[in-house]
């Protein structure tokens, strides 16, 4: 196994591990909401905790997933394929996932703008007003802290996901291919 | 150009996720709006900042929680009491307790595979043919979607910014038609197959069956009364079932092992991210479908054809027929709604509600038809009888459905029924 595929190993756990926990956390968030409502206190910083644990958990569960190649793609036609065929067509994919890590990264890197932040020693008023980008000036609706804290899963998931898309194109080895439906959702719980 | 990318990345088996996002880039290229590509990553975001969604990992998360806690079984068993004794009456209690299910789990394929692993040995041990015995639980499955809660629904309600609420109430009656109208096909089946009899159940065992079911009804009582009446929102409704699948599953089955919620979630995060990402990329595409006008352009050809909005129903039908046949539904509902939704309220009057329930229940029927009927594939997978054998018994019930989807078409006030009376 080459760094790069340990590498992506280990990325790939922790997008795992990290999104089943938002998993868990976003029915406690909502059970909290109902059981605080229904005492007359409700939290009011609770929904927006929790459609933001469940971003997260959606772009990084979208990371894993290609990583896998388990997400929904019409077979139709590679199906039908001979396997060889078949198998140049499924680097084509692996390249069109890549580019569109790739462009992603370059987008989130413009909107994030860092080396221009930082040149004006991290004054975020100073760099808004100068740039016209407001991304470190707005705040969250509820939760009391800036939003761009949690639009950073986006930088984070074009990392991961041109890690995983690179790592499918120049080290392949056995995965399951893209497949026509949804993984059933119960189809491996019980053996 | 926009549309041949579209069609090449499509076919040459890129994620639709991704086809969606592609075509975005491609399209904002071509058209010069490069000041789109930097709102790109937070539009990408913002497609998911929507509370409705959250119901979606949490209905999934329901049904988990339903299969690890042996809810399923009491189920089919409950449903034997009724019709167990009839001729046939395994086929019977399949379709019964799909009815069921389908009050609790909100996805065709997941359905079916629940249900395919139980009743599909369990028929043909009794001398069933395979392949009926398949097609009856693949048709079973078809309810899931209709009968709320559904995933459908969810992002139906989510792209129509209307209430999911409201919706999973709109579904009520034409889940039940569907029901009804597969009872009605099973039994004249039955004058051409040979359905073996089962054993009458004594009294002391259906009371006891009876009893046993009761814990796993307050799950559907806890998802629909919630929200029919005005408890909770169907995203809390979803929490508080699987609150209430927990304490079934522990307390009165115990069956449900705290040591496989680990797994259980992290199927529920490859689950659920599929259907978000898929969301989140739709509302880049939607891009395309708002600056090229394509809502506007189609309307103007399709009110040159009729101004007639159960003709409009009719087209609209037999173009979502072969879009279902080719495309996952969840996919093809995220591409349609944003360019037929316009059109449909705005040219043809119709009510949303009609609209969505009509659209969904079609694209349900294309996941049973090949060549891209996932949810045939999963039968088959779990059957393991070919597709093609399990069309031949499943295509009466797929005329069934078809008979439902134009009876509603027709008749508005079907789906509209319970949300007036509110």
């Amino acid at each position: 196994m080459t760094y790069l595929q340990k590498l992506n190993s280990l990325v790939a756990q922790f997008e795992t591990l990290l999104g089943a926990l938002l998993a868990f956390s976003i029915t406690i968030l909502i059970l909290l909401n109902v059981i605080t409502r229904s005492i007359g206190n409700s939290l009011f910083w609770v929904d927006e905790a929790a459609i933001s644990a469940m971003v997260w958990m959606g772009f990084l569960g979208a990371s894993v997933s290609l990583h896998y190649r388990q997400s929904v793609a019409v077979t139709i036609l590679t199906e039908a394929l001979p396997s060889k065929l078949a198998r140049q067509f499924g680097h084509i994919v692996d390249f069109c996932v890549l580019v569109f890590a790739i462009v992603l990264l370059i987008l989130t890197w413009l909107w994030f703008d860092p080396l221009t932040l930082a040149s004006y020693n991290f004054d975020t008023k100073a760099f808004s007003s100068n740039t016209f980008n407001f991304i470190y000036s707005e705040a969250t609706t509820t939760l009391g802290f800036r939003k761009f804290w949690l639009w950073l899963i986006m930088p984070l998931f074009s990392c991961t996901l041109t890690l995983h898309a690179l790592t499918n194109l120049f080290c392949p080895k056995e995965t399951s291919s893209y497949q026509s439906g949804d993984v059933p959702l119960n189809d491996q719980t019980k053996d | 150009m926009v549309a041949v990318s579209f069609a090449f990345f499509l076919f040459v088996g890129v994620p639709i996720a991704l086809v969606l996002a592609l075509t975005a880039m491609v399209y904002i290229f071509i058209s010069g709006n490069e000041v789109l590509f930097l709102s790109y990553p937070q539009q990408l975001y913002g497609g998911l900042e929507k509370y409705g969604l959250l119901a979606i990992p949490l209905f999934m998360l329901v049904g988990e929680l339903m299969n690890e806690g042996g809810i399923t079984q009491r189920l089919i068993k409950f449903a034997s009491v009724f019709v167990g004794s009839v001729k046939g009456g395994l086929a019977y209690i399949n379709l019964i307790a799909n009815m069921f299910m389908a009050a609790i789990i909100g996805s065709t394929n997941a359905q079916i595979a629940v249900m395919g692993h139980i009743m599909i040995p369990e028929m043909a041990k009794r001398g069933y043919d395979r392949n009926f015995a398949t097609a009856v639980t693949a048709a079973g499955g078809l309810m899931s979607p209709i009968i709320p809660p559904s995933m459908l629904f969810v992002i139906f309600g989510v792209l129509a910014q209307i209430s999911i609420g409201d919706m999973f109430l709109a579904g009520i009656i034409p889940g039940l038609m569907m029901g009804a109208s597969f009872l009605v096909v099973l039994a004249i089946l039955g004058l051409y197959y040979e359905y073996p009899s089962e054993k009458k159940m004594g009294l002391r065992d259906s009371v006891q069956s009876i009893i046993a079911a009761i814990p796993s009804f307050s799950i559907p009582v806890v998802i629909i009364g919630g929200i029919a009446f005005g408890i909770a929102t169907p995203t809390e409704s979803a929490a508080l079932a699987a609150v209430a699948s927990i304490i079934v599953g522990t307390v009165f089955h115990r069956e449900f092992k705290p040591q496989r919620i680990p797994a259980m979630l992290i199927r529920l995060l490859s689950n659920s991210a599929m259907v978000l990402f898929l969301v989140a990329t739709a509302n880049v595409f939607g891009w395309i479908v708002v600056y090229e006008k394509i809502p506007q352009t189609l309307a103007l050809h399709l009110q040159s054809l009729t101004n007639d909005p159960f003709i409009f129903m009719l087209l609209l039908n037999l173009l979502l027929l072969f879009i279902g046949m080719l495309i996952d539904a969840i996919a093809a509902l995220i591409l349609i709604v944003p360019i037929l939704l316009p059109i449909a309220i705005t040219s043809y009057g119709i009510d949303p509600f009609h609209f969505g329930v009509v659209i969904c229940l079609n694209l349900v029927i294309g996941l049973l038809t090949p060549p891209v009927g996932t949810a045939l594939f999963v039968a088959s997978n779990i059957s393991g009888c070919s597709p093609a054998g399990i069309m031949k018994p499943l295509t009466p019930f797929l005329i069934a459905a078809i008979g439902v989807l134009i009876v509603i078409s027709w008749q508005p006030q079907l789906v509209t029924m319970l949300l007036t009376q509110q």
